[in-house]
């Protein structure tokens, strides 16, 4: 497994990928200097929620498909699955390590929103002590969020042999999020506003779908993770390469 | 020429997803927008005047079909100049004796012509939304037309933009990045940006309230949008 994880690695270490991995922090960062406060009683918490609201609405959603397409595409152009499944590994694992790649990449992305927004914090001079846990269940709430999307996406990337078609599934299914968070009896079942709703600090800004447990959100969301990931590594283990 | 050259680009999506998608923009927004009515039908339609409701449905659906098209234009862009990219079928089409020039003015009038054959559905769906949601009284047909089109013509430096992107990069994750990126500035540049930021185009307001400045300078920036694309692509060697 570690071999086929290093095989990955080097096919995507010198590509696009970092840039679009600092994309969405980048743009979280001019909305944090330009409009964050700094008054108010929770300067971390509100820098968080104006930050966030672009990324785990619209972005976070968008470029978990924007991952597994990508990392599919060196396989889809040049025969590249059947270059791979000769190799002396099971499809399981291979979809396996996928997924894990596509996870960690949107691993990557929270982590450097994460440190955008400690930096727009101290760049703004917060008085406030770090909320730690509040951030860490925030932005981790937000990584395991995108589990089923990524599962989905990574379905349709393997596939769709364009790399705009499963593009085109994603933002179908990503654009009612602008609509569904405000529901709240939609927005907690629907697993594409499962990023916003686990990201966005729920006390000071309860509305809609917002003020739901999350015990209610990772039912949904490891349910979903399960059917969509199942679904698609069985349609990957019977797949004609 | 051009017409054959169109043609023979419309031969080539028959049959893909990309009709889909063209039918499945519209239908979506309107779709959600009729879910979006059905769930909130109290606070949205219950006594209200006739006029107020039809421009309150029109509001609404282009509340949503900004973003779907700025968005699809990249995806639409990025799957018509797909095909070429996928069987690697630049040298193939280049080879055949026409212009460099008109291929790529051909892959950007398709994209065009698909993505305004998405606004044009909006119409009709907008309009069976509301007499489905009961709306009596005349339909205000003008400013279905001007919702449809205006917004579409003032995004016509990003239809050029993406055309021209999608058809000179063989990685088409770029692209699309940029495309989504469009989409996610364009939606929340309405009060925050300058007039002169393209990016607020599409959403029609200016500081004369006179949306057609908007379209003016969409097409213009357009034009000029796809003459430097053409002259990129027209240097560029193909592999």
């Amino acid at each position: 497994m570690m071999r086929m994880f290093r095989s990955e690695w080097m096919k995507i270490r010198r590509s696009v990928v970092w840039l679009l991995v600092a994309v969405s922090p980048l743009i979280a960062a001019l909305f944090g200097l330009f409009a964050a406060k700094k008054g108010g009683d929770f300067p971390w918490l509100e820098a968080l929620s104006l930050m966030s609201v672009l990324h785990a609405m619209l972005f976070l959603p968008l470029l978990t498909g924007v991952y597994a397409a990508m990392i599919c595409r060196y396989e889809h152009t040049g025969g590249g699955w059947k270059a791979m499944l000769a190799m002396p590994v099971s499809r399981t694992q291979v979809y396996v390590v996928k997924f894990v790649i596509v996870m960690l990449m949107l691993a990557a992305t929270q982590l450097l929103l994460l440190i955008v927004l400690l930096l727009v914090g101290f760049a703004r001079g917060f008085s406030d002590p770090i909320p730690w846990r509040e951030l860490a269940s925030s932005f981790l709430g937000g990584w395991i969020a995108c589990l089923p999307l990524a599962a989905l996406q990574l379905f349709v990337s393997v596939a769709f042999q364009s790399f705009a078609a499963p593009l085109a599934v994603n933002v179908v299914l990503t654009l009612p999020n602008m609509l569904v968070v405000n529901s709240a009896k939609v927005g907690p079942y629907y697993p594409w506003a499962q990023p916003m709703l686990a990201m966005i600090p729920r006390d000071h800004y309860g509305f809609g779908a917002f003020n739901l447990p999350l015990e209610t959100l990772f039912g949904v969301v490891l349910g979903s993770f399960c059917v969509f990931f199942v679904a698609g590594w069985a349609y990957f283990a019977r797949k004609a390469v | 020429m051009m017409l054959r050259i169109l043609s023979s680009e419309f031969l080539k999506i028959r049959k893909k997803l990309i009709w889909l998608l063209v039918a499945a923009g519209p239908i979506g927004v309107v779709a959600l927008q009729a879910v979006n009515y059905g769930v909130r039908y109290d606070y949205l339609v219950a006594g209200k005047e006739t006029a107020k409701l039809w421009s309150g449905l029109i509001g609404n659906v282009s509340m949503l079909a900004l973003p779907a098209l700025m968005v699809g234009l990249a995806l639409v862009a990025s799957m018509t100049a797909g095909i070429e990219h996928q069987m690697n079928a630049w040298k193939l089409t280049l080879a055949l004796p026409v212009r460099k020039r008109q291929v790529f003015a051909g892959k950007f009038l398709l994209t065009a012509l698909l993505l305004l054959i998405s606004c044009t559905l909006l119409v009709p769906l907008t309009v069976a939304l509301g007499l489905a949601l009961g709306f009596d009284g005349p339909i205000p047909y003008g400013d279905l037309l001007t919702n449809a089109y205006y917004p579409y013509l003032a995004a016509m430096p990003f239809i050029a933009l993406q055309a021209w992107l999608s058809v000179t990069m063989a990685n088409q994750t770029l692209p699309l990045t940029i495309g989504i990126v469009g989409m996610i500035v364009s939606m929340f540049a309405g009060g925050r940006f300058p007039d002169w930021v393209p990016y607020k185009w599409p959403q029609l307001v200016n500081a004369s309230h006179e949306p057609l400045y908007s379209v003016t300078a969409g097409v213009a920036l357009g034009l000029v949008v796809f003459v430097a694309g053409m002259a990129e692509f027209v240097r560029k060697d193909v592999k």
